[in-house]
């Protein structure tokens, strides 16, 4: 008998009412503080809204069944480390030049990672609703775990390449990372919903699919098991992100129209910042892998305009949304995008933690079967002077600093929708000092909140300030944490001549 | 449109002109160019000569290309007004403001 009482006593709640009790039932309402100073952030920015609980929850986790999911993905996931790292699988990847985006990435999109957890558990504090902040607390918690199985997927790499080491110290001091650390810092200092609709919509929605996702397709395709592994993890964490973003740009949406025209500004704003900085995966695309899965322009038109223009936009109009501002720009620019990004990597690679090269024939074949339109008529002679005069010996490096833009930190390097040949210059007049924007979109951003981008943290003018280990090239490289090998041209690289002899005594055979 | 915030939002610039005492940034612009990316930003004394511009920042910094040739530059711009700049004048003098773009074709 006592047998079978405990047995009822043990029976599990249906997961609906288990999710209501695990979380909404843990709310409550404050009785010695005012709710406005229980949750002081939640008013400034304009948004209003009336009931937090018509926030959907679209999957009603809870922290045991979410903590079960996360460790049985970890488990399948070092699994394939192990064995990639014992089986000296670095060996088998298409060519040492690939790891150039993994590079990339660990620099660049890794500490996005543990950025955009330390804000997602800031939200999961003072978003006011129940729902949101443990949607918030999840995301946290996934893009910490995604930061460290990033960290622990490339380690691998460090132990026989260059340019791994250093990266966190490298992201908040190297001058192509300040484009994704100024990115999220932008809207880390931003209020709660305007860091929803960056991160969570413009970021994990409307361009996940050109940030991310490209880099774990570039795996696949070029031999590394370990990033794919990761990016398979990570893949259900990210569509419950997406789904995220969805249902707080719906929510706030639906709380008061009064919202819509805050909202659209922000979809203008953080759309152009989240593209501007997809430029640097659409060179990575283009030009650093050795297997090339899709050009920019036609991933740019799968998941961009036909995904998302074709398809979300429709359904946004409903609440008086429209496309992003400048997304014409964006689309007029996809044939260009990655070449202007690769030519500045390529004339500043002696200053980055990853090395470049001119494309081979075979890849400028590739590239102008991708790029009709443009590649033949205005790229590829660039690149021909770029053999001509790496055949005799030499190798152009741009010997000074670039002018970058004051939004995007980019250098100033894209070119006029009307005429690929002119580069785009904006500037504006603020308290009777100039500021350079590289487009209307960057122009738009300044010009919208001045007071904010003015105090921007400009690589090259921190050099020139003498703020980064001193003003001449190797006192600033030592200081970015670059070492010898790091950088520069790819061939003739320490991981090309390590490359070529691990090889070696396979092509006699 | 001002930024939102909790707190009085003002704060300085940080490449204000005067973080740069007697000197100022000057972005110089190859026109045409397509071998160099963007513009080159110099940190440059207020009081410097544009001939001597020319010679210790312009002319190393565009040898990057080695097919460039000192002769052939002409068509000065300051931002998109044409000047012709006399060797011995100071930029301050020719207008070269902090942050100024200059523009040059060969």
């Amino acid at each position: 008998m006592t047998i079978e009482l405990s047995k009822t006593a043990r029976k599990k709640l249906p997961l609906k009412e288990r999710y209501a009790r695990l979380t909404r039932d843990l709310d409550w309402e404050p009785s010695y503080v005012a709710r406005e100073e229980l949750f002081p952030y939640t008013r400034y920015e304009g948004i209003k809204i009336h009931d937090w609980n018509g926030w959907q929850d679209p999957f009603r986790l809870t922290v045991d069944a979410y903590y079960k999911y996360q460790a049985e993905k970890d488990k399948r996931l070092y699994a394939v480390l192990d064995s990639f790292a014992q089986g000296q699988g670095h060996l088998t990847l298409s060519d040492a030049s690939y790891l150039n985006a993994v590079k990339l990435f660990i620099q660049g999109v890794t500490p996005l990672e543990y950025a955009a957890h330390r804000h997602f558990a800031f939200l999961a504090r003072h978003l006011e609703g129940p729902a949101p902040r443990f949607a918030a607390l999840c995301q946290s918690i996934d893009e910490l775990r995604h930061c460290q199985t990033q960290v622990h997927t490339i380690s691998n790499y460090n132990k026989y390449y260059d340019g791994f080491h250093s990266w966190s110290k490298m992201y908040d001091r190297v001058w192509y990372l300040s484009v994704p650390k100024s990115l999220l810092d932008d809207a880390m200092s931003a209020g709660p919903f305007e860091f929803l609709i960056s991160i969570s919509f413009s970021f994990e929605y409307l361009l996940t699919n050109l940030l991310f996702v490209p880099f774990m397709s570039g795996a696949s395709f070029n031999g590394d098991l370990p990033t794919m592994s990761f990016g398979f993890s990570a893949q259900s964490d990210e569509s419950r992100h997406m789904t995220l973003g969805l249902e707080a740009i719906k929510f706030l949406l639906e709380q008061d129209e009064d919202n819509v025209p805050i909202i659209q500004e922000w979809i203008d704003k953080w759309f152009w910042r989240a593209y501007r900085m997809s430029g640097l995966v659409a060179g990575m695309m283009d030009y650093m892998l050795p297997k090339p899965v899709m050009a920019w322009n036609e991933a740019f038109e799968l998941y961009f305009e036909d995904q998302m223009l074709g398809g979300l936009f429709p359904d946004l109009e409903y609440y008086g949304i429209k496309p992003p501002r400048h997304v014409d720009d964006a689309i007029a620019e996809k044939d260009k995008l990655s070449h202007d990004i690769y030519r500045i990597l390529h004339n500043f690679s002696f200053a980055a933690a990853l090395t470049t090269q001119t494309p081979s024939e075979t890849h400028m074949a590739w590239l102008s079967e991708q790029y009709p339109q443009t590649f033949d008529r205005y790229y590829r002679p660039v690149w021909e002077k770029h053999r001509r005069i790496e055949a005799s010996g030499g190798r152009v490096f741009f010997q000074g600093l670039p002018q970058l833009c004051q939004v995007c930190q980019v250098p100033m390097a894209f070119s006029e929708a009307s005429d690929p040949t002119q580069i785009c210059l904006r500037r504006s007049e603020f308290r009777s000092e100039t500021f350079h924007t590289c487009s209307d979109g960057c122009k738009w951003i300044f010009d919208r909140e001045p007071e904010k981008y003015v105090q921007a943290w400009l690589p090259v003018h921190q050099i020139h300030q003498g703020h980064c280990g001193g003003r001449s090239i190797p006192e600033v490289l030592a200081w970015y944490g670059i070492q010898d090998g790091d950088n520069g041209e790819y061939k003739g690289s320490p991981d090309q001549q390590a490359w070529a002899s691990w090889h070696a005594d396979e092509t006699g055979q | 449109m001002t930024v939102k915030a909790l707190y009085n939002y003002d704060f300085p610039s940080a490449d204000r002109a005067e973080v740069f005492g007697d000197d100022q940034l000057v972005y110089v612009l190859w026109d045409g160019n397509p071998l160099l990316c963007s513009a080159a930003c110099f940190r440059v004394p207020k009081a410097m000569t544009f001939g001597e511009f020319l010679s210790t920042v312009v002319h190393p910094w565009a040898a990057s290309d080695p097919d460039f040739d000192p002769a052939a530059v002409h068509n000065w711009r300051l931002f998109d007004e044409p000047i012709d700049p006399e060797a011995g004048r100071l930029l301050a003098d020719l207008g070269v403001g902090h942050k100024a773009l200059l523009k040059f074709s060969t």
